[in-house]
């Protein structure tokens, strides 16, 4: 028995799932689900299709290259069966599951640095641009109290006597 | 299913290239991968065409026979013992007689290993693929 992966989407195939298509040239095509399968029937390149495993890993939305992915790689030589190795093995994996759980996690948190400060920016923008919507702008010149936050200067305050002013 | 009437590639050398199935001998519905069915020679090799340099194309089955065959790639899924299901790119046969030997000395294009279940070892060691 064999784990094989999906050749559109990269996701491991289970014993009793997907389809296996055969093509003439003897190259094999493996499918986890009939939505791969349909995909690649419409001749979609998966290196395009934003879901799958291979357009996230050109795109560097996940973990590319590295050395966690060595232990999994397909090799076609049966090992002998030795206990001690079995048992390594078993052991390894969980070691290597978990560094690669951490690099990954590494990786996000790389992809989404600086995006608080980001939104925040946004947030502050959309504020400005649309505060009409919240009070008129005859509103505001009466009211001092309500002052639109200034960037990079004293924003938190700012941005909650807003939202008490947006509740009130 | 391959039915009366389904047209097949053959994928061996024995001179027929097309093949239309009168019958399907495994079951009533239809044929699928592995089966055996009669079929009718449509369309088949002149004779004329080298394929090698000593080697010209067979006519060992012409055109209007009626020869027995087995299917070794078809269009329709097939499910597996596993789970898991398998399909071909196109439907063909290899043309065999009444022992189940095949007519062609060679075998063109993957093969189903379907084929072993029904004992025709012959035609899968003769196979590029399985």
């Amino acid at each position: 028995m064999r784990l094989e992966k999906c050749w559109f989407c990269s996701s491991t195939i289970y014993p009793g799932h997907g389809m296996m298509y055969v093509r003439n040239d003897a190259k094999i095509f493996r499918f986890c689900r009939s939505k791969c399968h349909k995909n690649f029937k419409m001749k979609r390149n998966p290196r395009k299709v934003k879901w799958t495993k291979i357009y996230r890993k050109l795109h560097g939305k996940e973990l590319p290259q590295d050395t966690t992915f060595e232990l999994e790689r397909k090799r076609n030589r049966p090992e002998r069966y030795d206990r001690n190795v079995v048992e390594d093995t078993v052991k390894a994996m969980k070691k290597i599951s978990e560094t690669r759980e951490e690099r990954e996690a590494q990786t996000l948190a790389n992809r989404m640095r600086g995006k608080k400060t980001q939104q925040r920016r946004e947030d502050l923008a959309e504020l400005q641009q649309g505060i009409h919507l919240v009070k008129a702008p005859t509103a505001l010149l009466e009211e001092p109290s309500l002052t639109l936050p200034k960037e990079k200067m004293k924003v938190k305050v700012s941005v909650e006597q807003e939202s008490k002013a947006m509740e009130s | 299913f391959v039915q009366m009437r389904t047209k097949l590639n053959v994928a061996d050398n024995s001179g027929a290239k097309i093949v239309g199935c009168i019958q399907a001998k495994a079951r009533k519905i239809g044929g699928s991968i592995g089966d055996v069915i009669v079929a009718s020679v449509k369309e088949a090799a002149s004779g004329k065409k080298r394929i090698k340099k000593f080697e010209k194309e067979s006519t060992k089955v012409k055109k209007g026979d009626v020869v027995r065959a087995v299917i070794v790639r078809a269009r329709m899924q097939k499910g597996r013992r596993d789970g898991s299901h398998i399909r071909f790119d196109e439907n063909a046969v290899v043309i065999i007689n009444k022992e189940g030997e095949p007519v062609g000395t060679r075998v063109y294009g993957p093969v189903a290993a379907e084929l072993r279940a029904k004992k025709f070892v012959k035609i899968l060691s003769l196979a590029d693929d399985v």
